[in-house]
């Protein structure tokens, strides 16, 4: 594959597909939004020459972001505090025009969920079936439900302290 | 008390697809490209210099001490000419690529492109450095053989290839994995995100 097939097939992926990656960016970091998604990117442009369609390119992304998601979790945790975030520029911005509350609410409650649990939520917002989420994140799929049925209550629990989502 | 229900949560999750999430800072991704552009440019000058320096002084000392050495012969003078060709060779090119970075504008996608040019010529220069090694060795080789030392001056070499080879191995590794990262980049700005 030359390099330029690479850039196109990046190109179309990120045309199509950015939304995806800005939904884990966003469940996995609050402050280094623009860090997170360059390495998702990075990460993505490897993996482009390994993708034999087997997989749709959504499972694809979505595998190769909540990886890269949870790895980074894990090495940004190790090495807590060692940039001081007042010194530094973020390159992504938070769409002001877009202020749903419950929406910032659901990030909030799944950003405090570990990673695995995190990513397990986000497949099943995103209405992957069991078997594909095992098949992503490595879990057997009764693991899976079992998460999910956890997740499920412990969110619609959560929601009742919370007043605002105009229902 | 009201609850949300989880399907209520998968419709708010939903609804989200129609909008873009997040907008790129124009400005601080501008500064942080200059600032890599910056790194770069200064490594570039830095690895320029010592190469000429170390290619002159090297081939100063070959050619200013070979007449009074025993053992002297007209390997060394070659290897003193080599090396001062090579000299030429990099400040054509640190010439070549000063006028080259005029063509690039002061925008995002002028610095970014200037700081992936300058990727490319320090990948280049290494790679020249690696190669270099082979010919200055081979004329090495000839003159121990000629000096009746060819095993001591063949093991010499061998070894200073194999740590150049390691080193600018490691380079280039480097400079290619910051030039993919700045392409990525580069392509990301031109889809429009």
């Amino acid at each position: 594959m030359t390099e330029k097939e690479r850039l196109d097939i990046l190109e179309e992926w990120l045309k199509l597909h950015k939304g995806l990656i800005f939904k884990v960016v966003r469940a996995y970091t609050v402050e280094d939004h623009d860090d997170l998604f360059q390495e998702i990117i990075i990460q993505v442009w490897h993996s482009i020459p390994a993708f034999r369609q087997e997989a749709s390119v959504t499972t694809w992304l979505y595998r190769i972001a909540l990886n890269t998601a949870i790895k980074w979790t894990k090495k940004e945790k190790k090495y807590a505090g060692a940039e001081i975030l007042d010194n530094v520029q973020h390159l992504l911005q938070e769409n002001r025009i877009q202020v749903d509350e419950r929406l910032t609410w659901l990030y909030g409650e799944i950003y405090k969920l570990d990673e695995i649990d995190r990513s397990v939520t986000l497949l099943l917002l995103e209405g992957f079936s069991y078997k594909e989420m095992s098949a992503m994140l490595g879990i057997s799929e009764s693991n899976v439900g079992v998460k999910i049925n956890r997740i499920k209550k412990q969110l619609i629990a959560k929601s009742k302290n919370y007043d605002n989502h105009g229902i | 008390m009201i609850t949300m229900e989880f399907d209520e949560m998968k419709k708010i999750w939903d609804a989200q697809n129609n909008q873009p999430l997040y907008v790129i800072d124009e400005k601080a991704l501008h500064n942080r490209v200059q600032s890599k552009m910056s790194t770069v440019l200064r490594l570039t000058n830095i690895s320029e210099w010592s190469l000429i320096m170390t290619y002159l002084v090297a081939g100063g000392i070959l050619i200013g001490l070979n007449p009074f050495k025993r053992g002297a012969n007209i390997f060394l003078y070659l290897e003193a000419i080599w090396m001062f060709a090579v000299v030429v060779y990099f400040v054509v090119s640190h010439i070549r690529r000063i006028k080259a970075s005029r063509q690039f504008d002061r925008s995002i996608h002028g610095d970014l492109n200037h700081t992936i040019s300058l990727l490319s010529y320090q990948v280049r220069l290494s790679q020249i450095i690696r190669w270099n090694l082979l010919p200055m060795g081979a004329i090495m080789i000839f003159s121990g053989w000629e000096a009746g030392k060819l095993f001591r001056v063949s093991a010499v070499i061998l070894v200073s290839y194999t740590l150049a080879f390691y080193v600018t191995s490691k380079g280039i590794r480097a400079n290619k994995r910051r030039k993919r990262e700045l392409q990525v980049l580069k392509e990301k700005l031109e889809t429009g995100n």
